[in-house]
């Protein structure tokens, strides 16, 4: 064994980060200090922090917060709201795939994973036409059911717009949130609950005291995990609502991708890689964690 | 006992719901790409569709006539995307699992930091060096900016997947003389195939249809366009043409779905390693 090795084998890895990773993210820093667009490429001129200054001064729509705050408060929110469902019906949906009084379990946990291998933007298509208020299936049941009246546009109003694209998101995560959670809850040996039973606990006890502690270190890795993905997530809106009705479901990578490419007269690179900066150290947080946490149970 | 029994019928119910709503728009998918497209629609939509047909499995391709040209390109785009990352996580998580040299642990900590980027983190960059190179409307943008998003798990998945495999043969092969390269393609290639398979799928599935964003932006040229936005062409000015899209969503989807639920275990355990003891 050579010592050159392992450099020669890694080394299409390291170029490929350096290249196309650590180049365009250094640009990103770069670009947060000029003026440019995509109108003239030959205009660039430095303007030191005016696009940070921007961030927090240009007002549309909201009078109260500046654009791009009000951009990371959304995101904020959003995140929160769908990796919230995804925790919650993660846990109880895996613990009912997971339970002995259910019958069928094998045919359930096929069909869980669907979603998950289905594309974003497909996925999105065909929840627009869910959704739609005429001749959706959602209304359909809703209004069969008798819940509603009338049918909803879910997606014309700012706050259902907001809550539906939070719900179809988590729609896309819970697929994989169960089968992670699932795959934790598959390691709890049978004798810890044989044994709180003797104690006497009952069911919502045994759920607190032994399911979730067991489940811990996977719960946390996969919500980290989530929470980076949602942070992300750009496919759903665009398609459902292209940050619509009035900027209610613009997050900050929708915010981004129309400051960079759509609001080209007072938008631009340079502010759109200023916005991007603070995608990338909200990523760049949470990654830490993440890794902290992998580190905690691997050797790493 | 009658405890038990309750518990049963409850518990069913729960999962019964959980699936209404994991497959809703798999549901309204199919119901309305079987359904005639001539026929009026009704509101609210009739939960079963009076009548079936599939014709509109047909007609899809009357209306979007380049809807073959899109799957082509898609087909590229996943190949290119998984070739490369082959290329690259094979050799790096066979470097990753079996040497122990200075660089590893940064590296490997790097890969999983990597793996949690998006393109809209770098999309403006990228769009500007492609610009610069001249491969804005070029297959090779979409396939370059889009496999540094799938090496870092596809290092990943190599690395744990070597990691498993004892190094009993390798050392004997090297013992007799080979050397540190013949020894990658004449043993460790054939054994890790399980592992190339899965990253294959794994990136051609997300070059095929994930990646969204990069060829919105990097892809204005008609005849380049993967699926996912030669479907907008159903979005006619006036109406969607709701059946024919679904009919072609169906028939799209088919068989990157299917090859991701054949590896979806593998990319499962890669992401889990070390958060899930088994």
């Amino acid at each position: 064994m050579r010592k050159s090795t392992p450099y020669v084998l890694t080394l299409p890895l390291i170029a490929a980060f350096l290249i196309f990773l650590l180049y365009p993210l250094y640009k990103v820093f770069m670009d947060s200090f000029y003026q440019a667009s995509f109108l003239n490429p030959f205009y660039r001129k430095f303007v030191g922090l005016d696009n940070y200054k921007w961030l927090f001064t240009f007002k549309l729509f909201n009078p109260k917060m500046s654009y791009f705050l009000s951009a990371f408060w959304k995101s904020l929110v959003w995140v929160s709201g769908s990796v919230g469902i995804k925790v919650v019906l993660g846990v109880l949906g895996a613990s009912l795939l997971n339970s002995r009084y259910l019958a069928g379990k094998k045919v359930y946990r096929t069909l869980v994973i669907i979603p998950w291998a289905i594309p974003w933007a497909m996925a999105s298509m065909m929840w627009a036409w869910t959704l739609n208020s005429e001749f959706g299936v959602v209304n359909s049941i809703l209004m069969n059911l008798h819940i509603v009246n009338r049918p909803v546009t879910f997606l014309s109003y700012p706050t259902t717009a907001f809550l539906t694209t939070m719900v179809v998101d988590a729609w896309m995560g819970l697929p994989f949130m169960i089968i992670m959670i699932l795959s934790g809850l598959q390691t709890i040996p049978e004798s810890l609950y044989e044994a709180a039973t003797i104690d006497g606990a009952g069911d919502v006890k045994k759920f607190f005291y032994i399911t979730i502690p067991m489940i811990k270190p996977v719960l946390l890795t996969v919500t980290l995990l989530s929470t980076v993905w949602t942070f992300n997530s750009f496919d759903i809106i665009w398609i459902l609502t292209q940050g619509g009705p009035m900027s209610a479901t613009e997050t900050l990578p929708v915010a981004i991708y129309k400051v960079a490419f759509l609001m080209i007269r007072f938008g631009g690179i340079g502010k759109a890689s200023a916005m991007t900066i603070f995608q990338v150290a909200v990523v760049t947080l949470i990654s830490v964690f993440y890794i902290r946490t992998l580190r905690k149970g691997a050797e790493l | 006992m009658k405890n038990k029994v309750l518990k049963k019928v409850l518990y069913q119910i729960f999962a019964v719901l959980l699936m209404v709503f994991l497959l809703l728009p798999i549901y309204q998918m199919v119901i309305t790409a079987l359904r005639p497209a001539n026929l009026p629609w009704k509101s609210p939509m009739p939960l079963i569709p009076e009548k079936i047909t599939l014709s509109n499995f047909v007609t899809a391709f009357d209306i979007v006539p380049r809807l073959p040209r899109y799957l082509l390109n898609s087909f590229i785009y996943g190949i290119g995307v998984s070739v490369i990352s082959l290329l690259v996580a094979i050799p790096a998580g066979y470097a990753l699992a079996r040497y122990n040299f200075r660089l590893r642990k940064p590296i490997m900590i790097f890969v999983i930091y990597a793996n949690m980027f998006a393109p809209i983190m770098l999309l403006v960059p990228i769009y500007v060096i492609m610009k610069k190179f001249g491969l804005i409307n070029t297959y090779l943008s979409v396939i370059l900016s889009g496999s540094i998003f799938t090496i870092p798990l596809s290092t990943w998945l190599v690395t744990s997947y070597m990691q498993t495999i004892p190094k009993g043969i390798e050392e004997a092969a090297l013992i007799d003389g080979c050397s540190d390269y013949s020894v990658i393609t004449k043993i460790v290639l054939p054994m890790i195939s399980p592992a190339m398979v899965s990253v294959f799928i794994y990136a051609f599935v997300t070059g095929w249809s994930q990646q969204f964003i990069l060829a919105l932006t990097l892809i204005k040229t008609d005849t380049l366009m993967p699926i996912t936005q030669g479907l907008y062409q159903f979005f006619t000015r006036s109406s969607v043409r709701w059946n024919e899209l679904m009919a072609a969503i169906l028939m799209s989807t088919l068989v990157p779905v299917t090859m991701f639920l054949l590896v979806q275990r593998y990319i499962v355990k890669g992401l889990t390693s070390g958060s899930v003891k088994e």
